[in-house]
Parts: structure tokens; C-alpha cells; sequence
């Protein structure tokens, strides 16, 4: 069942398809990461906690 | 990574497009909300340099204007 180069539905083989998720989820860290930066300047900006 | 053979099963060209623009609406509506309830975005957007001085001045320390709870 699991042969590495079974082409699914979606035309990808399990290789390509977690290719593409490690990148999915590099970009999404990279997303985070300037989101963080944002909210700190924000915060150092405009304390909403306080 | 769980979650790695999805795209087995949902297309590239479908999920990756709906993913972005779920996180772009999201981001959106998220910046909509502070726009209406908070003031200093607004504040802020506008660049009333008038409202910086005083607070310069006045409070010393940046801090915006006491927002509505």
C-alpha cells in the first residue's frame, strides 16, 4: 500500500506532498515570527495589559 | 510534521490558496476589530502630531490615551 511512487488523487506522490507541507509550514513559522515582532511593537507602543 | 501527506488528497492549487486567504482574512478582520475599539490605531493613523507633543509633554512616557474599556 504504501509504494513511494503511488501517484494520488492529487497527482503528488507522498515524497512531493510532504515537500510541499515542510514548506507550508517554513513559511508559516517565518509568518509567526514577524507577527511576534509585531505584536511587541505594539505592545511597546500601546500596552493593552496594563 | 503530521500532517505532511494532506496534499495527497487535497489539491496544491486549491488548499494552498484557501489556506493564504483564510489567514489573510483573518488578519484582516483582527485589524478591523482594534481599528473600531481601540483609539490609538486610529490615533496613530492619523499622525495627529498635535496629540504627540502633548502626551510627550505631559505624561512623559508614550502612553496612548486611556482607551474606552
Amino acid at each position: 500500500m504504501d509504494d513511494p511512487n503511488k501517484v494520488w488523487p492529487t497527482g503528488l506522490t507522498v515524497g512531493e506532498s510532504e515537500e510541499l507541507h515542510r514548506n507550508i509550514i517554513q513559511g508559516t513559522q517565518i509568518f509567526g515570527m514577524i507577527a511576534a515582532l509585531a505584536h511587541l511593537l505594539a505592545y511597546i507602543y500601546s500596552p493593552w495589559l496594563k | 510534521m503530521i500532517y505532511g501527506k494532506i496534499w495527497l488528497v487535497v489539491k496544491p492549487s486549491v488548499g494552498v490558496p484557501l489556506f493564504l486567504g483564510a489567514v489573510a482574512v483573518g488578519s484582516f478582520a483582527v485589524h478591523a476589530a482594534l481599528l473600531t475599539n481601540t483609539t490609538w490605531v486610529k490615533a496613530f493613523l492619523n499622525g495627529n502630531t498635535k496629540a504627540v507633543v502633548a502626551e510627550g509633554s505631559a505624561a512623559g512616557a508614550p502612553t496612548a490615551p486611556a482607551a474606552k474599556k
